[in-house]
């Protein structure tokens, strides 16, 4: 279920993205709406693509489901805030030493998934991505592709 | 022509003179610390597999450290800070995925590709997408892309080798180009991605050492952020907007490419193969997001400071804007710390080519022969023979003409990621994916990012403000993928090998 939603994220993203372009190319410029579509395409891709590294077999993504979604709302709220917010002055406020518009795609989109999904990749490491049982299955394996290998060899 | 010099991360300008002893005694302790290193790993470069691939034996912090040394090029410290002071905070885009694209990678790559690594021997990329798709032909397609991205890709490395080289010993253009390669190639051929994996360390280190020291100057000088941005805001209030002087379609663009497109890099997702203990890679996006981030504070913060210099009169607007770094370093900080940064371009520059010698060598001798059908007796030897071959046609490229290096740079980044995005990122996680699609996939990026580059560089067609070809080409090839994906998905079982699909249930 959650691999078939994540898959058709990134079809879907991916979708909007080619939109976009097709708009693009039959008016020549780029208007407000295809950098919206092409904003949330561009947002929904990556998650999407996150989502599908991240869930296994037919499972879903349990403890991630909150980071993802923050991730999620971060890129949407983040990139339309800086669309819809007045353009900079000479007069704009800073915040942390940036223009507001500014501070958002520096300090939003660009700093806090830094801390974000590496934690939360950390975290969940053991019971969603990689465990000591996952290991053993692929060891058993590699020994079972290497008894056939050596058979075939040694076959007369 | 500003876009296009972006996507390609091209350093093709030259250097202010920097023949001033202490940075010059730096450059040569900083090549002897390099020789030292590949003359270590020489010796413990016994076979294929530690050539290649380091013999599966790398721990996790050289691992993430090499990996986020291969990813900068030079780029990341003359032509980003130039950048940035050219078109303003637009530029920031073509890092500001970085805060995703580690643990995306680690999700969607690093655990199948280390997992395939022990389940079967893997020595490239193209291994993984043979794999995959029980496809030879596969294989070798995403190894032709490789080598047409690898030869210009190398070349405009080298030529900004070149010019840190004659700018530091005034060498001339020419035998910096090939003093650098030499060097490069001395490690490479010798040690193999042993040595390169060992001297990135090295490398990767000073390139964020000199990264926070400088950044800590920005600060200083330029009066802290607050004080840089006041500055800016009242003589160029656009520049430090969102977007920069880019169009906001632009920007988002640089995001998707060098979001999505960071999947596609085989000098960075080949090291996956050589991690140690697959275990380890829970920690992997946190170095390496830590260490990309320290590093690239100086691409951020010299463009910001020197654009606020130049407002305030303290500077003279440059003639160039690759000569922001070198600029803001010989006039505002102290000279060792310039000898440090000088050493970390050739740094960023060279641990970039030694991995693109690898990969490509390691296409020539192992994935065109699986795709047809034969496999080479001595792959080390040839691999060997494989490095220098590639190395003196890209050091003859990169002597040709700017021109023509400029060409074949722009190539790089759209091609590898149109090519293998696809077929590897997607579907090493999606069964549905099938041999079909693959390979329409890898043909649909090699032939739209080859045509539309030609004719743009060319200007037989002039692509719509903010349409960038690694952009377009990169949606092509994705929908191209799942279009023909579904149309053959009867065959989608029939090309997924037992063993692999047990790497990707997990």
């Amino acid at each position: 279920m959650t691999r078939s939603a994540a898959l058709l994220g990134l079809v879907g993203g991916v979708t909007l993205i080619a939109v976009a372009y097709v708009g693009v190319f039959a008016t020549g410029t780029a208007s407000p709406w295809m950098t919206w579509v092409y904003m949330i395409g561009t947002s929904t891709t990556m998650l999407a693509m996150m989502v599908l590294g991240a869930v296994r077999g037919t499972g879903g993504i349990r403890r991630l489901l909150m980071p993802f979604a923050a991730i999620y709302m971060l890129l949407i709220v983040g990139f339309s805030a800086v669309l819809l917010m007045p353009p900079e002055s000479a007069e704009s406020n800073l915040w942390l030493g940036l223009p507001p518009r500014t501070a958002i795609v520096l300090y939003g989109i660009g700093i806090l998934p830094l801390l974000l999904l590496p934690l939360a990749y950390a975290f969940t490491f053991d019971s969603m991505a990689l465990s000591e049982a996952d290991l053993a299955r692929v060891g058993e394996l590699r020994r079972l592709r290497e008894a056939t290998r050596v058979a075939v060899e040694d076959a007369p | 022509m500003t876009v296009s010099r972006a996507m390609a991360l091209l350093q093709t300008a030259e250097l202010p003179p920097l023949t001033q002893p202490v940075i010059v005694a730096v450059a040569v302790a900083y090549f002897a610390i390099v020789a030292t290193i590949g003359m270590w790993a020489t010796r413990r470069t016994r076979t294929a597999s530690d050539f290649f691939v380091a013999g599966q034996g790398i721990g996790l912090w050289p691992l993430a450290i090499a990996a986020m040394s291969a990813t900068l090029s030079g780029f990341a410290f003359i032509g980003g800070p130039g950048l940035v002071y050219q078109i303003g905070i637009g530029a920031v885009f073509i890092i500001l995925p970085v805060s995703l694209t580690n643990a995306m990678g680690a999700w969607v790559l690093g655990k199948r590709m280390r997992l395939l690594a022990e389940v079967r021997t893997m020595i490239t990329v193209p291994d993984a997408i043979g794999a995959r798709y029980d496809s030879p032909f596969a294989q070798g397609l995403a190894a032709i892309a490789i080598l047409i991205a690898v030869i210009g890709y190398m070349a405009t490395n080298m030529l900004a080798l070149g010019l840190v080289i004659d700018a530091i010993f005034d060498t001339g253009l020419g035998a910096g180009i090939w003093i650098g390669m030499l060097i490069t190639l001395a490690y490479s051929v010798s040690g193999g991605i042993l040595a390169g994996v060992y001297t990135d360390v090295f490398q990767g280190s000073l390139m964020a050492l000199a990264s926070v020291l400088v950044f800590v100057y920005v600060l200083e000088i330029g009066g802290g952020m607050g004080g840089m941005s006041r500055t800016i805001l009242a003589s160029d209030a656009l520049f430090l907007g969102p977007w920069g002087k880019l169009s906001p379609l632009a920007a988002l663009s640089f995001f998707f490419v060098f979001g999505l497109g960071s999947l596609g890099q085989p000098h960075v997702i080949h090291k996956f193969y050589m991690l140690k203990d697959p275990r380890r890679l829970k920690w992997y996006p946190l170095i390496m997001t830590s260490a990309l981030f320290v590093t690239l504070l100086l691409y951020v913060g010299v463009g910001l400071v020197v654009k606020a210099l130049v407002a305030r009169g303290e500077l003279a607007p440059l003639a160039s804007p690759d000569d922001a770094t070198p600029t803001f370093l010989l006039r505002f900080t102290p000279v060792f710390l310039s000898a440090l940064v000088f050493s970390g371009v050739a740094a960023a520059i060279m641990s970039t080519v030694n991995s693109f010698m690898s990969i490509s060598a390691a296409a020539l001798t192992h994935d065109l022969p699986v795709a047809l059908g034969r496999r080479v007796t001595n792959e080390l030897l040839w691999g060997r023979i494989s490095t220098i071959v590639i190395s003196v046609a890209a050091a003859l490229v990169a002597q040709a003409s700017g021109t023509l290096v400029a060409f074949l740079g722009i190539f790089g980044w759209g091609l590898f990621a149109s090519t293998l995005v696809p077929a590897l990122a997607v579907g090493l996680n999606w069964e549905g994916a099938t041999r079909a699609g693959a390979i329409a996939s890898i043909a649909t990026g090699i032939v739209v990012t080859l045509l539309s580059e030609t004719l743009a560089y060319f200007k037989v067609y002039s692509f719509p403000t903010g349409v960038t070809v690694s952009g377009l080409s990169l949606v092509a090839s994705l929908l191209v993928f799942f279009i023909v994906s579904w149309l053959t998905r009867s065959t989608a079982s029939a090309t997924l090998p037992p063993d692999v699909r047990v790497v990707m249930e997990i």
